[in-house]
């Protein structure tokens, strides 16, 4: 009982610690207001909301993953799997979403800051993920000789050897710069103004 | 801990550090927000048009400038250079290859001339060229033959109306419809997003009770062709207005029981007196009766598929046959040799099309057994039941040989509806035999000889000199006449 009261104390130091004087609590109230309400902004703008779910359309949210989605939505496995199929761990919950969070944050970061290469290419633990979630959903035609072939290979050449080194159409085809599916069409994030107004921005200009 | 409020009081500088730490936070939240806001308009860019296209721009060309691959790739539709072993681009006269057509058809304008579809670039000038749609002289046709032909069709039917764009003659309206089949029929020009523009399909949709805005891209990459690759019909009591018999259902013998229903003919056939059907090319709906469709393949997946040129990969607007482009329709799913894979259709279609030649040559026979039966005094009454067989018998073989790919669509299909079509056939010609024989006709009848087109056209009493001639003196005149119209109103006018 005595550590839980201790930490109930502890709090209410604090919160007395930053309280400001009588004078200024309405003004930090307000500046509190507008920065809450900039993160807010923030979060909607960027679509933020949608990179829990599973909809592949998050992953076009940044537009530079158009040339991806448009050849994995029109290749076979456009009609079976979603982006997140293959390319965040399955095995479990916890590092399913370890691993977008991580993935997210880097991406995010690199976006912002302009520092795309012109021809994005997969990092060694996309590879793993993704290499995992081949066999996951093929088990069945990886036959057990086959596997072999590939371990004696790799014994050999003492290197790794993915499903894609040979299967090197799959999904995706082979390599995607950013300009390589110029005019296709992929689904398009929704305008930030609510309609209504910018249907009305867009009449009082006319008039 | 003593209050914020202490410490300030003691020491001024903790309230400015405060007041700056938090103008640089709220000045880097606000950077990121626009920074986000810019990167969002990017992707409007990343789909940027060189020159705006007007809504209703019917010049292929013009949509062309922004899309020179896309463009590129369509002006192939004009080659010619391949024939399958049953289809293909290569100009084949199916009358010649198949001569008992020009009885089958005989008072209708099919049976003065049937050719293998060319590529879409071809539309208008084939369907000028074609003895079908008749010269200055006789010219039989409703402009309703337009609907199908050109990337005019919407700008006029946004501009008359739909009831009226179907009024009239062929001949009448041809000034107006000038560039083929292309871009606008299946492109929004601000988006270029798929749309529908024929007015056929969205009511034919809403009659069902379905919304064909609903439809997925996956769907609409079918229903954009099916526009057209269609069965559908002109309704004679509402001006020729287009219509699809999809009411009770997609299958020829639903259609059947639709045209039946509202006692719809094509045209009395001239030997037998038949009021005939004439299917249009029902591929869309064989096709979605087949195992690609059921698989979620569409009609763009295996005629259009993706293609790579230098580093860029787009939709490949050749739309052919695909067993020209085998590697890149067939072998995306099929691991087999190419080889293999085209014996495999020719094999089906080897199988599907010596069933058709049955029919053709008992159909070819009941139409002329039928002649001499009216020809020998049998009453209307005898000949009912044998000309309603008639009429079934030949709609089901034209639902299954009008369709492109001769069967392949969906095999299984065009064998049930061949096979019944075969049934329906025979069983007329015994009951006609039996009327012969009532009538005191020698039976088994001698029938006349029509092992070639020509000798065919000349037995149903076709005058195909008078015809060419017309249609030459058509082609030199009219049509320069339209043409020049044409370039008058757009500008430009460029030769397919």
């Amino acid at each position: 009982m005595s550590k839980i009261t201790d930490k109930q104390g502890l709090l209410k130091k604090l919160i007395y610690h930053i309280l400001p004087p009588d004078k200024w609590k309405l003004p930090v109230v307000i500046l509190l207001g507008i920065f809450t309400g900039l993160s807010l902004t923030v979060l909607k703008i960027s679509n933020a909301v949608s990179y829990l779910s599973d909809d592949p359309k998050a992953c076009v949210n940044c537009h530079i993953m158009s040339p991806q989605f448009a050849t994995w939505e029109r290749s076979s496995h456009g009609r079976v799997t979603v982006c997140n199929d293959c390319h965040v761990p399955q095995d479990n919950f916890v590092n399913k979403y370890y691993f977008k969070a991580m993935d997210g944050l880097r991406h995010a970061t690199m976006f912002t800051f302009r520092l795309e290469p012109q021809v994005i290419t997969i990092k060694d633990a996309g590879k793993k993920a993704v290499q995992n979630n081949c066999i996951r959903c093929h088990t069945d035609l990886i036959h057990p000789v086959s596997v072999r072939a590939i371990s004696n290979k790799m014994i050999i050449d003492k290197e790794e050897t993915y499903c894609w080194d040979c299967h090197r159409e799959t999904p995706h085809g082979r390599v995607n710069s950013l300009s390589s599916t110029p005019y296709a069409s992929v689904p398009k994030l929704t305008p930030i103004l609510p309609e209504w107004l910018s249907t009305s921005i867009k009449n009082e200009k006319k008039q | 801990m003593k209050p914020l409020q202490d410490i300030i009081k003691s020491k001024p500088w903790v309230a400015w550090l405060l007041f700056f730490v938090t103008v640089i936070v709220v000045f880097i939240i606000g950077l990121f927000a626009s920074s986000i806001i810019e990167r969002r308009s990017e992707a409007e860019y990343t789909f940027q048009m060189v020159k705006p296209i007007a809504e209703f721009e019917p010049r292929n060309e013009i949509w062309g400038e922004n899309y020179p691959r896309e463009y590129e790739s369509y002006r192939r539709t004009l080659h010619t250079d391949f024939a399958s072993k049953h289809g293909g681009s290569k100009d084949i006269d199916y009358l010649e290859k198949y001569p008992e057509l020009v009885v089958m058809w005989a008072g209708y304008p099919f049976s003065k001339d049937y050719k293998q579809g060319r590529g879409h670039g071809y539309a208008i000038e084939d369907i000028r060229k074609t003895l079908r749609t008749g010269g200055n002289k006789v010219s039989p046709l409703p402009a309703t033959c337009w609907a199908c032909k050109s990337t005019d069709v919407p700008r006029m039917m946004n501009k008359t109306g739909i009831g009226e764009f179907y009024k009239g003659k062929w001949i009448e309206k041809g000034e107006e419809i000038i560039n083929p089949i292309g871009c606008q029929d299946c492109h929004d020009p601000k988006t270029m997003n798929l749309r529908i523009t024929r007015p056929g399909l969205i009511e034919a949709f809403k009659r069902q009770g379905k919304d064909i805005n609903e439809a997925t891209r996956q769907e609409m990459r079918s229903l954009v062709c099916a526009q057209c690759h269609v069965e559908y019909y002109f309704d004679k009591t509402n001006n020729n207005y287009l219509v699809f018999p999809w009411d009770k259902g997609f299958s020829a013998d639903e259609m059947e029981a639709y045209y039946d229903e509202i006692d719809f003919y094509d045209w009395k056939h001239a030997l037998s007196q038949t009021p005939m059907l004439k299917a249009q090319h029902p591929d869309y709906e064989l096709y979605t009766t087949g195992i690609h469709y059921k698989r979620g393949v569409a009609c763009a997946d295996c005629h259009m598929p993706y293609k790579t040129e230098g580093g860029v990969k787009y939709t490949d607007h050749h739309i052919q046959s695909p067993l020209n482009n085998v590697e890149n329709s067939c072998q995306v799913c099929h691991r087999v040799k190419a080889e293999e894979l085209v014996r495999d259709v020719y094999d089906r279609q080897d199988r599907l099309e010596s069933l058709r030649r049955l029919v053709e040559k008992s159909l070819a026979a009941v139409h002329m057994e039928a002649k001499t039966a009216w020809d020998n005094g049998a009453t209307e009454d005898e000949m009912k039941p044998i000309l309603q067989l008639i009429r079934h018998a030949q709609w089901r073989w034209d639902w299954v040989a009008a369709a492109n790919g001769l069967g392949f669509h969906a095999p299984a299909e065009a064998f049930r509806v061949l096979g019944t079509s075969i049934q329906k056939a025979e069983e007329a010609r015994r009951l006609i035999a039996l009327v012969l024989v009532k009538h005191n006709v020698k039976y088994p009848l001698v029938l006349a000889d029509i092992s070639t087109k020509e000798k065919a056209q000349k037995f149903i009493g076709l005058n195909m000199p008078e015809l060419i001639a017309d249609k030459e003196d058509f082609l030199k005149t009219t049509v320069l006449t339209w043409d020049q119209k044409a370039k008058e109103r757009q500008g430009t006018l460029i030769k397919y």
